[in-house]
């Protein structure tokens, strides 16, 4: 537990007597990491992060900062330091001032003080604006300065509360680029809220999935894409198509799996038996293969195309296989330009590419289907 | 249209406030510059024009300790009413997390503050009095030999009584800055490293200040013009309050007429130096 | 309950601030009851006399029982419509001027302080200015002149309240009614009004609550027993003071009181 820069043990956290925001959570943070906390709205990230501040106070459980128990700490006393998704520039206060805040509550003297703003607000690429007001700002200028005030103590945790929320597309990507550059440059340990998958996966030295106050897993962003533990995480960590079914048999390396609407196949290689039991079965659309190169897949089924969507480099085709049953694929555009909507075409798979998940979720009480439909 | 209508709407205010205080205040500027005691419109025959008044202000002996009573009394009670007031808008906004609480904590601090003015300074009496209650526990305790006449009739007694009087209304307008806040700066302020008196200091109090500085306006201005509780209370104090009744009901018009000119010009000096200082509006919009 | 220090000390200040609010008035209220003509210490005795009793024969007023006050009732009457007036001109005024200052209009900061300047002038000036006033153009002291007097007073304090509880949604509700076609006329009627109705109401008891106790401006202003607090004050200069003018504060008080509950059961209603 010590020797990493944050840790926490069962940490449990409500808000008045009804809502548990944080049910025993367990995880720690490797120091220099960009961890990155991905989950849906209400899943507890931006509480853990507060908690961590120390603007919220826990309940019960353990978090240990650099070694030390923070419970009843102040955040004043913390080597945290936090961006609020609001970002909170201080109006009554212009751009310089409200960077410099920090260094004056340190007790910095002013040349010093001088030149680390200058510094920082030249590092957030706003240098010159220390005399303007907030209310002046842009939405990205004013969360620059917000990051740069952020930065500017040289915390050893710099907390970020979706920075990339209420960002436009473009600007989002150059943050993310920038918030990579600077953790590089500057080395100290990044943690970042986000409810966006994508942003996680580019961004995360480590990831943690979070849901209903608690972790469904924490990994390397490329272990949890291709060994999810649960349903959950499956599905919020990039693409898949997930069916409720059950392992009927097994023969030689597959398992056949019956779902509601046909037999599927998977690799058995691995792992203990699942003959019998109830699970989601799941493939990703960029393993899904449509006619000439679906011909030599285990799994083969007709379907009717039914639409697509553009996302440049790579198209995200809907295929219907029976009523209601659709499966997304992800093709290459020359591929999809050979089609014509409403058409059959052949859809295939390779069994080994599947994925059979038992755990619907780490949270308690949720079966298979709710998982995969959104609860 | 739209423009229009909203034009429209500013008319009822806008009328109001011509008639019934710009030109009031026009009436009093141009009689404080007629001749001394008459009730003539200046220019006429009986009112020539002169600033006599004026002079027999500035020059009176009595002037330095009046302004004085006036002016430097108000200062202070503002300034203890501040004291006392601002801790309230505090707790209430800060430390009280039950909203039952706090609306019943305020419904029980509004109540005593309608009850008729007079009423309620008249009943300080059998407590300041001479056989009134303090007095009959000073002396009962045997703390005193003889009843307490200070604290009755005294500029003492004033500033007790207007500090009952206008805590609330200074506690108002500084509940209603606190409560604007955004808690998020709160926050922050914390995790810069702030310690929670600069907290306080550097976020908070000076976020209220438009609040606080509106809270003094009124207070100030209703301790200046306020002629009854000096009138009941203070013996022989004199303010320029009680000044301007005194002459207005004798008729002496001009002689008030320039008072209440120069009790509304230090106003606006020292409001007008606060407004500097401190915009009010934020207190409203944006 | 463990409570920190910090928090116990808060609340007795607090409970220490509304007993040093309350103490006249609790004074007032226990001595109206009391026996004997002056109100000093030690009460000797209960009566309701104060209130009630029958005057016998010729008796200075301050020995006339509130109810026998034949005088007091009239001043009670004249408040009471005074300041329902007052309530009721203030707040059509404040609620025209609120919703018009939200938007940019010329002239905007220049209104609101000219609005502000009413708060801000001192009572004994307003009052001398009306006086003034009427005397130059030879009018007469009507009861119209002190509802006048203290409309200046009460809009501005109105205003601030209103407009610092409206609703900041409120213009992206009028937009959205307007671009679902409704008239300037029917977004007023149907989508304003609802929602600013009992910020209103509010500014109408206030600016009733106001006047009721507004003192100095209208004693310039009233002629023969003019409204309660300047009856009371000038019986005060003149007579003793006894428990019968706690009676009759105490009366005066629970209209008050009354009132309140009015305005927090309002406040209850919309409470942000």
């Amino acid at each position: 537990m010590s020797d990493k820069i944050v840790a926490s043990k069962d940490l449990v956290k409500w808000y008045g007597k009804s809502v548990l925001a944080l049910n025993k959570v367990t995880f720690e943070i490797d120091e220099g990491d960009f961890f990155v906390l991905i989950g849906p709205s209400g899943c507890g990230k931006s509480t853990l992060l507060k908690v961590m501040s120390g603007i919220l106070d826990y309940d019960d459980g353990q978090l240990f900062i650099k070694g030390n128990e923070m419970k009843n700490v102040p955040p004043h006393k913390r080597d945290v330091s936090l961006m609020l998704e609001t970002y909170a520039l201080f109006p009554h206060m212009n751009v310089f001032n409200n960077v410099a805040f920090g260094l004056r509550m340190l007790g910095k003297d002013a040349s010093e003080i001088q030149r680390e703003v200058k510094e920082s607000l030249e590092l957030v690429g706003l240098g010159g604006f220390e005399k303007r007001s907030p209310l002046e700002l842009s939405g990205g200028q004013r969360q620059r300065v917000a990051l740069a005030r952020a930065l500017v103590i040289k915390p050893s945790v710099l907390l970020l509360d979706e920075p990339l929320s209420h960002v436009d597309y473009m600007l989002q990507r150059k943050l993310m680029e920038d918030l990579k550059t600077l953790h590089k440059k500057l080395g100290n340990t990044f943690v970042l809220t986000t409810h966006v998958q994508e942003h996680g996966l580019s961004l995360a030295d480590t990831l943690m999935v979070m849901n209903t106050g608690v972790i469904e897993q924490i990994g390397k962003p490329d272990q949890i894409y291709s060994n999810p533990t649960t349903v959950f995480a499956a599905r919020f960590v990039g693409d898949i198509n997930l069916f409720s079914g059950e392992v009927t048999s097994r023969q030689g390396d597959t398992y056949f799996v019956k779902t509601e609407w046909g037999e599927l196949k998977a690799s058995s290689k691995g792992g203990p038996d699942m003959v019998g039991k109830k699970l989601a079965y799941g493939i990703r659309p960029k393993f899904i293969k449509v006619n000439d190169e679906a011909f030599s897949s285990a799994n083969q089924f007709k379907s009717k195309f039914l639409g697509y969507y553009y996302f440049g480099d790579a198209v995200e085709c809907l295929f219907e296989i029976v009523d209601g049953v659709t499966v997304k694929a992800s093709l290459a555009p020359e591929v999809v330009s050979n089609l014509k909507l409403g058409e059959s075409y052949v859809i295939g798979w390779n069994p080994a590419d599947a994925k059979l998940i038992e755990k619907p979720s780490v949270v308690e009480g949720l079966n298979i289907e709710e998982v995969i439909y959104g609860k | 249209m739209v423009k229009l209508t909203n034009y429209a709407m500013l008319l009822p205010g806008l009328i109001s406030c011509l008639i019934f205080l710009i030109i009031p205040l026009a009436m009093i500027v141009s009689m404080s510059i007629s001749t001394y005691a008459t009730t003539s419109v200046p220019g006429s025959a009986a009112g020539a024009l002169t600033f006599e008044n004026y002079v027999k202000f500035f020059t009176s002996p009595q002037t330095p300790t009046i302004l004085f009573n006036t002016f430097g009394m108000a200062f202070l009670t503002c300034f203890m009413v501040f004291i006392f007031a601002y801790p309230m808008a505090y707790i209430l906004n800060f430390k009280i997390k039950s909203s039952i609480v706090k609306n019943y904590t305020l419904w029980f601090l509004t109540v005593p503050f309608l009850i008729d003015w007079t009423i309620r300074t008249v009943a300080w009496i059998p407590i300041l009095g001479e056989s009134g209650i303090i007095n009959y526990i000073l002396m009962s305790l045997r703390i005193t030999s003889r009843p307490l006449t200070e604290l009755l009739f005294t500029r003492y007694t004033l500033m007790i009584i207007w500090l009952q009087t206008y805590v609330l209304f200074m506690m108002f307008p500084i509940t209603l800055a606190l409560g604007r806040i955004d808690p998020d700066l709160i926050a922050a302020a914390k995790v810069l490293k702030a310690p929670p008196w600069r907290v306080f200091y550097d976020i908070i109090f000076k976020l209220s200040l438009p609040g606080v500085v509106c809270g003094f306006i009124f207070v100030f201005v209703s301790i200046l013009g306020d002629f009854v509780t000096p009138g009941l209370w203070a013996g022989g104090l004199q303010t320029m309050g009680l000044s301007i009744a005194w002459y207005s009901g004798h008729f002496v018009w001009p002689y008030a007429a320039a008072l209440s000119t120069i009790l509304l010009a230090i106003a606006l000096v020292v409001l007008y130096i606060l407004l500097k200082v401190v915009d009010i509006k934020k207190l409203i919009y944006e | 309950m463990p409570m920190k220090l910090g928090e116990i000390v808060a609340r007795l200040y607090l409970a220490f601030m509304i007993a040093l609010v309350w103490l006249p008035i609790a004074f007032m209220i226990m001595l109206s009851f009391k026996t004997g003509g002056s109100v000093s210490f030690p009460i000797q005795g209960l009566t309701l006399d104060w209130y009630v009793a029958k005057p016998k024969g010729y008796e200075y007023i301050s020995y006339i029982s509130v109810l026998y006050d034949s005088a007091f009732w009239e001043a009670l009457q004249n408040s009471a419509l005074v300041s329902a007036a007052v309530g009721a001109t203030t707040c059509l005024i404040v609620t025209a001027t609120a919703l018009a200052l939200r938007h940019r209009v010329v002239g905007r900061d220049a209104l609101f302080y000219l609005i502000l300047l009413g708060f801000i002038v001192p009572g004994v000036s307003l009052g001398l200015g009306h006086v003034v006033m009427y005397k130059q153009l030879n009018l007469e002291f009507t009861f119209w002149s002190a509802v006048a007097v203290d409309v200046v007073f009460t809009v501005p304090f109105g205003l601030v309240l209103m407009m610092a509880r409206f609703d900041p949604d409120l213009m992206l509700y009028e937009q959205a009614a307007s671009v679902l076609k409704a008239s300037p006329v029917n977004v007023f009627r149907r989508v304003t009004m609802p929602l600013v109705k009992w910020e209103i109401l509010t500014a109408g008891v206030l600016g009733f609550v106001l006047s009721w106790s507004e003192l100095v401006r209208t004693s310039f202003v009233m002629k023969g027993t003019g409204v309660l607090a300047t009856y009371i004050f000038n019986q005060m200069q003149i007579n003793p003071v006894t428990p019968k003018w706690y009676a009759a504060g105490t009366i005066i008080a629970s209209v008050s009181f009354v009132g309140l509950i009015l305005v927090g059961y309002i406040m209850s209603r919309t409470a942000k």
